[in-house]
């Protein structure tokens, strides 16, 4: 299938973009790599009137700001890959980077895309929903700020509204180095995650100081596990090698969508089988300094 | 329809084009560059990429507006109508290929990889050779003749070692 017809327009500036969202509504998408939009528009997923082409904007950076480090819309994928900020700060979202699409795609696909079409299996918004990440959108009437719980209101569903852009995306930085482990599981190495996992925290002297846990699979926005966290915090960092009852307390609340891939109850099991492995994941990398 | 211009395989050419039309149709079907396959039209398959100022790309996940004033090159450039080029070669003497339809997409994916490997003069093992490959699909299962042809080629341009 070729999609349906539309008007293009490039984009010469923010104000531009912004006057042309306005204009055209709900009827208008912003343009960048392409990577989901054009794909849902071959198949009429998507049937956008508008396409404000957003690649000449300069929303490409990564630069620390402060105590966060502020991400530009525009950054590509791979660029994750060889930032220093983001290796040094972030190693979390490095190897959750990683796994996105293949070569090619992380070559082309944008931080803005990927957060706003809000796949429930894409990378980046479990890393956005890990770290509470804040979403920086943007429209004629002026600048939003939204805290990642808040942006991802379900399947390819964002708090943003008609006429809003997404920006920028800000993670705090923090406060001693962070050890973590991302663990994904796909049909083929780089497609759609039937689900995956994540793990962030901050030790001292053995002991887990801070730590952040979630998923995606679980449900149709990616979810933390808020009770997970709080049985794992505070303690030494060898339970992170034995936290199975832990894990099967958090994993018994969840009711994961059943589709042509994986059954509900085999979704809830491999959700269970990754954290186990991320987390022991973690709590070696911890006690290795790596 | 809006006007645009393309400089594809160093063909300077001015065309209208309706903004819905995808670079993967405008390169077949104005350009008569039929080495641009279309195997999914979402991104899943790999067998539509072509460079797009140097860089790789799904020609069927971008609009042919997108590129005015851009560089294409496809395949038809890459080793000329002989096929030329070492990874072409190699492909040859691997076995890369069978029925042949993702062979352009594969061939426009691993270039830049073979040329960057070649550049850190660092011959990859399997698992990075498949990583490279993973965005493309051939449905004749080929892919160890594939890994094999691409380890040739960049062993061969490293001079790690003749070409089996």
């Amino acid at each position: 299938m070729r999609p349906a017809p539309f008007a293009y327009h490039r984009a010469t500036s923010l104000e531009h973009a912004l006057a042309l969202l306005a204009e055209h509504g709900e009827d208008g998408r912003p343009l960048a790599g392409g990577q989901s939009l054009v794909a849902m528009m071959n198949l009429r997923l998507a049937r956008p009137r508008h396409l404000v082409d957003i690649n000449d904007l300069p929303l490409e950076g990564i630069e620390q700001v402060g105590d966060v480090i502020r991400i530009g819309a525009l950054v590509r994928h791979e660029r994750y890959l060889r930032d220093d900020l983001v290796a040094r700060y972030f190693p979390v979202i490095r190897e959750g980077v990683a796994c996105i699409g293949h070569p090619t795609i992380r070559r082309n696909g944008t931080t803005g895309g990927s957060l706003s079409h809000a796949d429930p299996s894409a990378e980046l918004p479990l890393l956005a929903r890990l770290h509470d990440a804040t979403i920086v959108a943007a429209s004629l009437r002026g600048t939003r700020r939204i805290a990642s719980a808040d942006f991802f209101r379900g399947a390819y569903e964002t708090a943003l509204e008609p006429g809003e852009m997404l920006t920028h995306v800000e993670f705090t930085l923090p406060n001693s180095r962070p050890f973590g482990a991302f663990l994904e599981m796909s049909e083929r190495r780089g497609d759609f995650a039937i689900a995956a996992v994540a793990v962030v925290m901050e030790e001292e002297a053995g002991t887990i100081r801070k730590i952040a846990i979630a998923c995606s699979g679980a449900s149709q926005i990616p979810i933390r596990a808020p009770g997970l966290e709080a049985a794992l915090a505070g303690q030494s960092v060898t339970a992170l090698a034995v936290a199975g009852s832990a894990i099967d307390a958090f994993t018994a609340t969840l009711a994961p969508p059943g589709d042509i891939v994986a059954t509900s109850d085999h979704r809830r099991r491999l959700i269970a089988a990754l954290l186990a492995r991320a987390l022991a994941s973690a709590g070696e990398r911890t006690r290795e300094g790596r | 329809m809006i006007e645009i211009t393309l400089v594809v395989n160093g063909d300077r050419r001015s065309l209208r084009v309706e903004a819905r039309r995808l670079l993967a149709d405008v390169l077949r079907e104005e350009f008569d560059l039929a080495g641009v396959h279309i195997g999914c039209a979402q991104g899943s398959c790999g067998c539509c990429t072509v460079h797009v100022d140097g860089v790789p790309r799904l020609s069927c996940l971008t609009f042919a507006v997108q590129c005015d004033g851009k560089s294409v090159r496809t395949v038809e450039d890459i080793g000329g109508p002989a096929a030329e080029h070492a990874l072409q070669q190699a492909f040859r003497r691997a076995h890369a290929l069978q029925c042949g339809y993702c062979t352009p997409g594969f061939i426009m994916t691993l270039a830049p990889f073979v040329e960057a490997m070649a550049t850190e003069n660092r011959l990859p093992d399997e698992n990075e050779i498949r990583d490279a490959m993973s965005g493309n699909i051939c449905r004749c299962t080929g892919y160890q003749g594939i890994v094999e042809a691409v380890r040739q080629a960049i062993a061969e341009r490293i001079g790690t070692g003749a070409p089996a």
